[in-house]
């Protein structure tokens, strides 16, 4: 309902503007522009552009991937310094901390206004008013139309479509506004339902109603019973699962993070000054992470796989681990990896309460050639309607929570994951976060912790004591490794 | 060609005659009469001379000299790139003097990235020469039909992505899925840890460069064999020698300044592994104990990775050219004594 009244709304917004201005189509016809953009993955979503050139027909959009890390880090840096660069860059969350401290390379987005540009598409014309075909085919096979947007829309208009916590991730230290969020990367648990049944953790029955993912989310509402569950799943393996390398969870390191991102705080505190105060040795949140992990490898409830390894793809398909935290992107990752687990899987939700891992922001560089045209598109493609089009056809989750109630979201079900309704899952999830202050050096110190928990976890041997790290040697060498780079 | 175009070479006698045949432009000391017979060689030698050589100096100071003497600069900055006023300026950057390397030679990653490097340096370089030299010895023989496909298949490893090389090593030295660990638990040994365990990661990394250039080392070794003299083998073959008597006191002598080649040019390889452990380790510190952490590793992590400080990352650089020059001078002194080694 609510999505429809939005629509409703901008369709007479647009009408009267159109009416308003009046600007005859042919007068403002084609002034040809390329827009290029600096992305990686599946950010920008191919269908999309096409619906966006359709109605945009003197748009040009160049689109240059890379990988995130030379994207994020040397090609923005380097254009930030030299001053030329695209008109659209995608800054991933775990970068925005970083970028956030260097508000003078991005437009303040408070200060653009989107053109009339886009008020034609819910004519179904594009801006000459020859008639063009807005719509598209979800991925359950139903015919929906492309959205529009508003003229005279600034950020700070449309800033109370998107999530809170979600939103402040593209704020700059200065306030000002320099990316707009796309999808959330809401983290719940992914279980193989059929390794579960076999651990006896739920029935065939439950599995097949529908239920087992309750009955699961209800053995675990925190991490502490979490890794109970897992002891109870290790248990049941037969001696030889268990020498195959077999485990309840694919990885332990992945829950220091999840319990992290609980909080309010991680690594800094907004103290009002710019780069905020650094409480990497002070924030007991983080001693409860780190434990937490740590308790869960002493349970040996994991195996030794990492995320994203070749031996993870394979390990997906095998069934090598029952459960796995999945933000919501990971879903679409899974599909891809493990086709023929289709089915075997579910979603329940995650101990603790909510979770958070990934997610972009689209920022247009100071620097931008085409900023009106690169604003035109953002405000576009980050819309609502067209963030519910790539969670109906990719599964990434929209950080526009104007929508969770539509019944789109709220209705829908993944045949993948044993029907479950995934919309309801992760909408529930995200809106219980609350905004993080994220700093400078996040990402390294990220890196400093998830080392320290590797050495303690792969147990590799200390070269000072000629023993496997300890937990309190692997804290302080972290400690010591995060005062380096934070000096 | 138009026949005036012609008439401006420096090559072509200005007076119409036609150009001598093989003017030798590269070594015109060696006939001095030759030399009078074209007054446009002086020329040649000296204007005409930085002309030829203009692009590749050019290029050089744009792209190598610049880039060392302002990082030398940088060095004694913390230097934010995105703090100052941007571009090539100093404006708004911190004068730190020497701390940038006094840090430095107390910075742990320091120690534990040259004996990195150091380590799969040594194993990418020994096994390989072994290799190489059995895959050229084989070559060398001229009983073998196809020579020219065979030769052709050893480069094609070296003109692989240095990139897809590591991916698909990656997935084979896997710890769980990986054939290299299938095939090693056939013969009941554990699944090793090629990412996390020092020793078996670098020797991973020294597989992945032995694969890339046992290839182009081998047709290296191929070319010296080809210039022993068939004879000496057939003296040795009079005097009884066997074929591996033959290859010890024969084949290897001759390759001496060769193998002094490979060293000197693996050792300048081996300092600058890069994309190979980056790409295992999958994080640019090398690892939870920076047990994959190359020098050059080292350096991109300090100035690209997640601290961003080009200062520092400079500071490593100086300190790897430091390391470059000593073992340079070690490679001097042991060519030289090779070579006088010959000499008796």
């Amino acid at each position: 309902m609510k999505i429809k009244k939005f629509a409703a709304g901008l369709a007479i917004a647009g009408l009267a503007l159109g009416v308003g201005v009046s600007v005859p189509a042919t007068a403002t016809a084609a002034t040809p522009v390329t827009i290029t953009i600096w992305t990686f993955g599946d950010v920008i979503e191919p269908n999309l552009i096409k619906q966006y050139k359709l109605i945009h027909p003197e748009v040009t959009l160049s689109i240059k991937k890379s990988d995130l890390d030379p994207l994020n880090g040397t090609n923005m840096i380097t254009a930030c310094t030299s001053k030329q660069g695209p008109d659209i860059a995608a800054v991933e969350v775990s970068y925005a901390g970083y970028w956030r401290s260097y508000p003078k390379c991005f437009t303040d987005l408070r200060t653009m206004k989107t053109s009339d540009a886009n008020v034609n598409a819910d004519k179904g014309t594009d801006k000459n008013g020859n008639p063009v075909d807005v719509t598209y085919i979800d991925s359950t096979g139903k015919k929906l139309t492309v959205g529009t947007v508003a003229a005279n829309l600034s950020a700070t208009s449309i800033k109370p479509n998107y999530l809170p916590w979600r939103w402040e991730q593209g704020v700059g230290y200065d306030d000002s506004v320099i990316g707009i969020p796309t999808d959330v990367g809401g983290l719940e648990v992914a279980f193989r339902t059929d390794l579960m049944v076999k651990a006896g953790l739920v029935t065939a029955a439950q599995v097949k109603n529908g239920t087992a993912r309750d009955v699961l989310s209800k053995k675990w509402p925190t991490w502490s019973k979490f890794i109970e569950v897992g002891k109870q799943y290790m248990a049941k393996l037969s001696a030889a699962d268990k020498k195959a390398g077999k485990g309840f969870i694919d990885n332990v390191g992945t829950i220091y993070a999840a319990v992290l991102n609980q909080g309010t705080e991680k690594y800094y505190r907004n103290n009002g000054t710019d780069q905020g105060q650094l409480i990497y040795k002070t924030n007991k949140n983080i001693k409860t992470a780190w434990d937490t992990t740590l308790n869960a490898h002493k349970a040996a409830i994991g195996t030794r796989i990492g995320q994203f390894s070749s031996d993870w793809n394979i390990g997906m398909n095998k069934g090598t681990f029952a459960t796995m935290l999945a933000p919501a992107w990971m879903m679409d990752y899974i599909k891809q990896q493990a086709p023929d687990t289709k089915g075997k899987w579910d979603i329940a939700s995650l101990p603790g309460g909510g979770g958070n891992q990934g997610g972009t922001q689209l920022t247009i560089p100071s620097y931008a050639k085409n900023k009106q045209a690169a604003w035109d598109f953002i405000a576009w493609y980050l819309a609502p309607e067209q963030q519910l089009q790539v969670f109906r056809t990719y599964g990434l989750f929209p950080s526009t929570k104007s929508i969770y109630g539509d019944s789109s979201v709220k209705d829908f079900k993944d045949p993948f994951f044993n029907n479950a309704p995934v919309g309801k899952i992760y909408s529930t999830g995200i809106t219980k976060l609350k905004p993080i202050f994220e700093g400078k050096l996040q990402r390294g110190i990220d890196q400093a912790f998830g080392a320290g928990l590797g050495r303690v976890v792969s147990g590799k041997k200390n070269e000072k004591t000629k023993k496997p790290w300890t937990s309190a040697e692997s804290w302080a060498q972290s400690i010591a490794d995060i005062d380096k780079l934070t000096r | 060609m138009s026949s005036t175009a012609v008439n401006d070479s420096p090559l072509i006698d200005k007076k119409g005659g036609r150009p001598k045949t093989s003017p030798s432009p590269w070594k015109p000391k060696k006939n001095k009469k030759e030399r009078e017979d074209f007054p446009g060689l002086r020329s040649l030698n000296g204007k005409w001379g930085y002309l030829f050589v203009a692009p590749f100096i050019v290029m050089f100071i744009i792209f190598g000299m610049f880039p060392v003497l302002y990082s030398t600069v940088i060095a004694f900055y913390e230097f934010d790139p995105l703090a100052g006023a941007g571009g090539l300026s100093l404006e708004g950057q911190t004068f730190v003097g020497f701390e940038n390397f006094i840090y430095l030679l107390q910075d742990d990653r320091l120690y534990t990235a040259i004996g990195n490097t150091f380590d799969i340096w040594f194993w990418s370089t020994f096994p390989q020469m072994v290799i190489s030299i059995g895959l050229a010895a084989v070559l060398r023989n001229r009983f073998l039909k196809a020579k020219t496909f065979w030769r052709t298949i050893l480069l094609v490893p070296n003109i692989t992505s240095v990139l897809a090389v590591a991916i698909v090593f990656g997935q084979l030295f896997g710890r769980e899925f990986g054939i290299i660990n299938w095939v090693l638990g056939l013969f009941g040994v554990d699944n090793i840890d090629f990412v996390e365990d020092p020793l078996a990661s670098h020797i991973a990394i020294a597989t992945m460069i032995t694969w890339r250039w046992a290839g182009y080392n081998a047709l290296i070794f191929l070319a010296s064999m080809l210039a022993i003299p068939d004879e000496l083998y057939e003296s040795a073959s009079l005097d009884g020698a066997s074929a591996w008597q033959q290859f010890r006191y024969v084949t290897l002598p001759g390759l001496r300044n060769t193998i002094t080649f490979t060293l000197i040019v693996g050792t300048i390889g081996g300092l600058q592994v890069f994309a190979e452990p980056l790409t295992l380790a999958g994080t640019t510190d090398g690892g939870s104990t920076h047990q994959l952490l190359t020098l050059t590793m080292f350096l991109y992590d300090s100035a690209f990775g997640a601290s961003s400080k080009w200062g520092y990352g400079a500071a490593v650089g100086i300190i790897i050219t430091i390391i470059v020059l000593i073992v340079s001078l070690v490679n001097f002194l042991v060519t030289r004594k090779l070579a006088s080694g010959e000499a008796k």
